[in-house]
């Protein structure tokens, strides 16, 4: 069963979240401050979650609307994570570019 | 019956495994009355079997028994299962009664060794190993007990382990005893393949559907008479024997003289039925009996240490024995191996007695004069040297001569074997009695006084008085008295009571049925030729009469033993060595080696070009997932 959907179709939905991810990729792709890297993954996860619940309430489904949620708390708990180093990194006075920091270098 | 017969199996072994666990719990003389007790229960239940067995019908005389199968392989089946029957009950006789005079012997010749409880076990493992490949119910449990025996004879000539030279000999025996052990086993597994059974009632009752297939009848004969050859120490693998005199005394006359040399004419005598379809085979094994019987009488002319002397003159008895076996007329065969058995146990005892109060000295040349010094071991040696030279009415004469007569009723090669044989006696006359005379005759040597008369006199060196202690002075008679009488019981064509035991199990042939003027045609010349080689050693060592005749060639080749050691070290020793060298030179650095660091450098260069690929540039892995991404979603809208 579907419910009444308000608004305009889905694929106008899918568009923004396409867009979105879009531009959060290429920020992923071409910013070298740590701290726009991780802003551009928030706005790719937003981009992710708009598609989840444009879908869910397409096929008239909840699982995607309390799947977004643990999206969203997993994007948090990120967050969290990646600030704590930003802030670690500044603390040691090391250069807030992602392209300097590659101890991992084979 | 079948009740006495697992005991006597099992009773040494118990003593073994006893010996070895109680370990410091037990004195090192206890270790040696309990190895003697074992070994005497045996020989008590294996006369309760022989007599029960006497009870019993002549053809109803073959009882198997069964404890368990411990091998199960679709239809082939091998059981621990032990056959009594009158061949057995003669070797478990035999094997325990000498064994046990042998094992109490040694209570006094291993009196104060550090390692004596070590010994005791392993002469018990020895009994159960010689009694399992004499008990065995199928070819498995006697190739079983084959290689046991082996491995107890290695243990026990290696048991002065810090002499080099015995862990030489140990190992050239168990070496050259490991091919006869090859050899018999591919034997068994042709004979699985093609009777599916190893159990010998069974293998002998479809053995003659295979008479038609002449390559697989000579083969198994074959395998088995190798087995056989390196056992007893036949021509071409008799180089072991000689060096295995580095074990103890009793050792010596236990296993390398009175039983486990002897196993291969058991294992002839046993598997008659293969080696009768086999009759190439059978006068191979007979010639070759014939051929170490005159070698061994010759080399033993020139040895000048006493055991080996005696190791030789083993080796030539088991000749006569192969003769008689390969012939056919097995019955002799078995009778001579238990004369023998009397005989030359007693002749290494009496010998140990020797070596024992001369502290170890093996040397006959600094010999001499024991007579005088040493009565009793004169007496007994003399005994164990006229049943082995064949005089009657000592044992070897009834059994010798025998084996003799069968030779000449066989056509000329009978004769070819005959003459070599009459010839054999002459050679064991000489060397029996020139050690005897060389040893035990003239005036003692100033080695021999230094050692006995000196010794005695300050009352040290030997802790006990007269010739040796109770334990070895009292077995010695034993043996003499039943080298003395042992023989009187066959005396052919006469009196036949061996022959008539043995004829349920190994029918004598009729080719092998002498005439009663050839069994004394054979008789009169072998005790003259037996006397001439006596009286020559008497001529040439005792009275000095004739000057030793000097052949120095000849002296030089049978010195060295016919140069079988060194033919053996240029054949097979060195070559192995030149084609160890070389696979250390080129195989192992190329292709042993290189592999393995060929493959470790791989490993590494591979390693090294895929962590270029691992910048540390956070961007570049983002870049590589997104368009990992985009390709894998072209891929899969396309394929759609």
């Amino acid at each position: 069963m579907t419910l009444g959907i308000l608004g305009p179709e889905v694929s106008w939905y899918l568009a923004v979240a396409a867009f979105l991810f879009a531009t959060g990729a290429l920020g992923v792709l071409l910013r070298r401050s740590p701290l726009i890297v991780l802003l551009s993954l928030e706005i790719m996860l937003n981009g992710a979650n708009l598609a989840l619940i444009a879908f869910a309430r397409h096929q008239g489904n909840g699982a995607g609307q309390i799947f977004a949620l643990a999206v969203m708390a997993v994007a948090a708990s990120e967050v969290v994570v990646g600030l704590g180093l930003i802030v670690a990194i500044s603390r040691r006075n090391l250069d807030l570019d992602v392209d300097k920091l590659r101890t991992l270098r084979g | 019956m079948i009740v006495a017969a697992w005991i006597c199996l099992l009773s040494p072994l118990g003593a073994a495994l006893l010996i070895t666990l109680l370990g410091n719990g037990i004195s090192r003389r206890g270790a040696g009355y309990l190895a003697t007790f074992a070994a005497l229960v045996s020989f008590v239940c294996a006369c309760i079997a022989f007599f029960a067995l006497w009870g019993d019908a002549p053809h109803d005389r073959s009882h198997y028994s069964t404890v368990w199968t411990w091998l199960q392989s679709g239809n082939f089946a091998a059981g621990l299962r032990i056959l009594v029957d009158p061949l057995s009950t003669m070797m478990m006789l035999v094997v325990s009664g000498v064994g046990s005079l042998i094992v109490a012997y040694s209570v006094g010749y291993m009196d104060g060794d550090d390692e004596e409880r070590r010994y005791f076990a392993y002469m018990s493992i020895f009994v159960f190993s010689m009694l399992l490949l004499v008990q065995g119910g199928s070819l498995l449990l006697l190739l079983a007990g084959w290689g046991l025996v082996g491995l107890s004879s290695y243990l026990l000539i290696g048991f002065w382990q810090e002499r080099p030279s015995a862990i030489a000999a140990a190992k050239k025996a168990f070496v050259m005893n490991a091919f006869g052990d090859a050899t018999m086993a591919l034997a068994l597994f042709l004979l699985i393949q093609h009777t599916g059974s190893l159990n010998f009632e069974t293998v002998f009752a479809r053995a003659p559907g295979l008479a038609s297939n002449h390559w697989l009848v000579n083969l198994v004969a074959l395998g088995l008479l190798g087995g056989a050859v390196a056992k007893s120490a036949q021509l071409p693998l008799q180089t072991w024997l000689p060096d295995a005199m580095e074990g103890p005394t009793p050792v010596s006359a236990l296993i390398h003289a009175a039983t486990m040399v002897t196993a291969g004419v058991y294992l002839i005598v046993r598997t008659h039925v293969l080696f009768e379809l086999a009759p190439k085979v059978e006068d191979l094994a007979a010639g070759l009996g014939a051929a170490t019987l005159l070698m061994a009488g010759l080399i033993a002319l020139v040895q000048t240490d006493i055991k080996r002397v005696i190791a030789y003159s083993t080796m030539s008895q088991i000749g006569y024995m192969f003769l008689g076996a390969g012939l056919g007329s097995y019955a002799n065969g078995m009778f001579h191996l238990m004369t023998h058995a009397f005989f030359k146990a007693l002749l290494f005892m009496a010998a140990g007695l020797v070596i024992h109060a001369l502290a170890g000295e093996q040397d006959i040349r600094k010999m001499g004069g024991l007579r005088r010094l040493m009565p009793r071991t004169y007496r007994a040696f003399l005994i164990g040297a006229l049943a082995l030279v064949g005089i009657p009415p000592f044992a070897g004469f009834f059994s010798k001569d025998s084996i003799l007569a069968a030779a000449m009723h066989d056509g000329w090669y009978g004769y070819l074997l005959w003459t070599a044989g009459l010839a054999g006696t002459f050679l064991t006359g000489l060397y029996t009695f020139r050690m005897l005379f060389v040893v035990f005759g003239g005036e003692p040597s100033a080695f021999v006084r230094e050692h006995l008369i000196r010794g005695r006199r300050h009352g040290h060196g030997h802790a006990h008085r007269g010739e040796g202690p109770l334990s070895m002075t009292a077995t010695v008679t034993i043996l003499a008295v039943l080298s003395l009488i042992g023989g009187w019981i066959q005396f052919a064509p006469l009196w036949t009571p061996v022959t008539d035991w043995l004829r349920v199990v190994a029918p004598t042939l009729p080719h092998a049925e002498p005439a009663s003027w050839q069994e004394a045609v054979s008789s009169a010349l072998a005790f003259a030729l037996g006397l001439a080689g006596l009286a020559t050693a008497w001529l040439v060592y005792s009275r000095r009469r004739l000057a030793v005749p000097r052949f120095a060639f000849v002296q030089r080749v049978l010195e060295h033993k016919l140069y079988f050691d060194e033919a053996y070290d240029l054949v097979f020793y060195r070559p192995a060595v030149a084609v160890a060298r070389l696979f250390v030179r080129v195989v192992e650095p190329l292709v042993v080696g290189g592999s393995i660091t060929g493959l470790a450098r791989g490993t590494r260069d591979v390693a090294r070009g895929v962590s270029e690929a691992q910048t540390g540039l956070l961007r570049t892995y983002a870049l590589a997932i997104a368009s990992g991404l985009v390709v894998l979603v072209v891929v899969f809208i396309s394929v759609k």
